[in-house]
């Protein structure tokens, strides 16, 4: 293979470089929320992406376990109560999904 | 996934989300027609009728938020633009509730009248109210504000043009009456809609994440 054609491949994204962890449409759709506030609870997210709470606690938990959201626990009178918020290393991954995104598509 | 992300879009439908309880308009349609029924309350209750036309408004916001908003559709923290935009508008609203109200029952008792004659006062009251409601309206970035601004800004004017026409109490039962009215069933009828649109959910009492 030239070294000219080298290039070119390298510059071309392919889908292959996509996060896929956001790219899934429930996730994808909980990152946008959350990257739009400075965070939201439980119930918020829930209503805003439509998801029941079986399934966004289980996307939640694997942008957690990769580090895009943290849980914060803090009280709201004297209720306890949970709220989302994505990390800067979500939003860095957010920031770089859409321009992934954005230039693949500018390449089709 | 061809879809455009618009972010701003997606941060101002998420935004307007919250007002979709109608408690804005019913504790504006509720400040409305106690400014209406004033005149019929200071004949039954002076001087602690006062008391009616400050606190109801913010009470209904305030409870209607915790009980009834928050249970449905939680709490959601919105950036610092959106946040300082808030606190200008706690700060305006601080300045221009108590005006306001100083306003109608100063405008009620005729003061203006006897000290600067004619429609000055009240026409100068209503643009005053016009003005700084439509800026609230702008930073609250929440455009029923407008309404709100358009009907007590020609509300206050009328009532002194009502005045001569219909007399006490009706001139202010017209002036702030129907638009008050109109609303309060607004704001009730969209509360009706958001409550059964969004019962108390089960996420609600376990919040905490499991």
């Amino acid at each position: 293979m030239s070294k000219d054609k080298k290039n070119i491949r390298d510059e071309v994204h392919t889908p292959n470089s996509i996060d896929k962890l956001i790219h899934e449409p429930a996730r994808l759709n909980i990152m946008t929320c959350l990257y739009v506030v400075e965070s939201a609870d439980f119930l918020f997210m829930m209503r805003q992406t439509g998801l029941t709470f079986g399934n966004l606690s289980a996307h939640m938990s694997k942008l957690e376990e990769t580090g895009y959201i943290e849980i914060i626990k803090e009280f709201v009178g004297k209720k306890p109560h949970t709220m989302l918020k994505l990390t800067e290393k979500g939003r860095r991954a957010f920031d770089e999904y859409r321009k992934q995104m954005k230039q693949f598509f500018n390449e089709l | 996934m061809t879809e455009k992300i618009d972010l701003k879009k997606v941060e101002k439908q998420t935004y307007r989300f919250t007002f979709t309880d109608g408690l804005y308009d019913l504790t504006y349609g509720s400040l409305l027609i106690f400014i209406a029924i004033a005149p019929i309350l200071r004949e039954i209750l002076y001087p602690s009728y006062i008391i009616f036309l400050i606190l109801p408004a913010p009470l209904i916001l305030i409870l209607g938020k915790r009980f009834i908003t928050i249970p449905r559709i939680g709490i959601v923290k919105f950036n610092q633009n959106r946040t300082k935009s808030r606190n200008k508008i706690g700060f305006l609203i601080a300045i221009l509730f108590p005006i306001t109200v100083m306003m109608v029952v100063l405008t009620y008792l005729g003061l203006y009248n006897i000290k600067v004659g004619g429609y000055i006062v009240p026409v100068g009251a209503g643009v005053f109210a016009l003005v700084l409601l439509s800026v609230i309206a702008y930073i609250l970035d929440y455009p029923h504000f407008y309404l709100y601004a358009v009907s007590i800004g020609l509300g206050l004017p009328l009532a002194a043009l009502l005045k001569p026409i219909f007399g006490e109490p009706l001139h202010y039962l017209i002036s702030f009456g129907i638009s008050g009215t109109l609303i309060l069933i607004y704001g009730i009828i969209t509360l009706i809609k958001f409550i059964k649109k969004y019962p108390v959910s089960k996420a609600e009492i376990s919040n905490v994440k499991g």
